[in-house]
């Protein structure tokens, strides 16, 4: 799932700029989980702007609503609906969130709150970690279910590098080597013959360099 | 079926509710009671609700089974040949009203033997002169000699 991060406050309330009425809005989908930018974090992030302390001039009105996922064009046009006199959203969504948001109400400034971060899994409660960074030529197969692209400081493809020390990553010792953790798992596996194949060098067309991405799948159109 | 469901270990404590993201879990205390709501809509299915129960009371694993509810309910219509059915009473109607016409029901292999069948009788009834499409004003040579 996506992983973000609120942005610092004072980032927002600068970004709120001279904006009298904002429409705070949170996404049900994935920031929800992670606890950054659902429902509940929509309403709380109301409440801290809506201290009069962040304000040199009179502060701003605040009105909170919440829609299960921001990424749904059609849902937004359907069901969304934005109060008249809003002059700008504030929303709590992940990028993807935030830009169909500014697609569809093309009239509104739409205001980021939170960075989005990661695509990542919830490896114990309140904790996040990266796993995928969507290359788009997944080679976990390869590499027994664990992402060198994504979980090697370095993204290297051939090995660990030499910083690689008791299984810690030179960047940071709180940081597994991901190609120690890797070597183990083909070990435990039966599979340290995969480490022997030359393969080669990854395609990074997948991964954007051939420009923005897009998957078109064929759709059953109705009568 | 409800797909949240909670067992007899639960003792009201709310930190369900009050640890779910989605605002997906309300306690209303009225009377004598406590109660405790699941909004299936507003729920993101985290699991959060889960993990944080300190009685371990929240059986997740229907959240994630699932089981199908009867949403609607149709008439069937039948392929006038086989028998088998094909499509609803109400989806005929549009198909008709989208044709202009009435059709004979029939499945995707029956019709496709009646529009066989009818185009061998079409093509029997009506065999057209096969004419070659040469323009006699254009050469040999210009086409390079083959035609």
């Amino acid at each position: 799932m996506i992983v973000g991060n609120l942005k610092p406050l004072e980032e927002i309330i600068e970004s709120l700029g001279d904006y009298k009425n904002i429409f705070v809005l949170g996404c049900g989908g994935c920031v929800s989980v992670c606890l950054t930018g659902g429902d509940r974090q929509a309403h709380q992030l109301a409440t801290e702007l809506d201290h009069i302390r962040h304000y040199k001039t009179g502060k701003p009105k605040f009105t909170v609503h919440t829609i299960e996922r921001q990424c749904e064009p059609d849902w937004l046009k359907d069901y969304l609906t934005i109060p008249e006199n809003t002059d700008a959203v504030l929303t709590l969504a992940c990028g993807a969130g935030v830009q169909t948001m500014a697609f569809f109400f093309d009239s509104l400034p739409v205001i980021p709150a939170v960075n989005t971060t990661f695509m990542g899994s919830n490896v114990e409660p309140g904790v996040w970690q990266e796993m995928c960074q969507g290359c788009g030529d997944c080679m976990l197969g390869h590499t027994g279910g664990i992402c060198p692209v994504a979980r090697c400081a370095k993204t290297l493809f051939n090995g660990p590098c030499g910083g690689s020390s008791n299984g810690s990553c030179e960047v940071d010792k709180n940081i597994v080597c991901a190609w120690a953790m890797i070597y183990y798992k083909l070990k435990k596996t039966n599979q340290l013959h995969r480490l022997m194949k030359v393969r080669e060098p990854k395609n990074w067309q997948p991964a954007g360099g051939a420009g923005p991405r897009k998957l078109v799948r064929p759709f059953n159109k109705p009568l | 079926m409800r797909y949240f469901q909670v067992n007899d270990q639960c003792n009201g404590c709310l930190a369900c509710v009050q640890n779910c993201p989605a605002n997906a879990l309300r306690a209303e205390d009225s009377d004598a009671n406590r109660v405790l709501s699941h909004n299936m809509a507003r729920c993101a299915r985290c699991g959060n609700c889960y993990r944080i129960c300190p009685q371990k009371a929240i059986e997740f694993q229907f959240m994630l089974e699932n089981g199908w509810d009867e949403v609607k309910s149709l008439e069937l219509v039948y392929c006038s040949v086989c028998g088998v059915p094909i499509y609803t009473v109400d989806y005929r109607r549009t198909l008709s009203e989208k044709l202009g016409k009435e059709s004979e029901p029939t499945c995707s292999k029956h019709r496709d033997e009646v529009t066989r069948a009818a185009k061998a009788h079409f093509l029997k009834k009506k065999s057209p002169e096969i004419k070659p499409d040469i323009r006699s004003d254009i050469g040999s040579d210009m086409r390079g000699g083959a035609i």
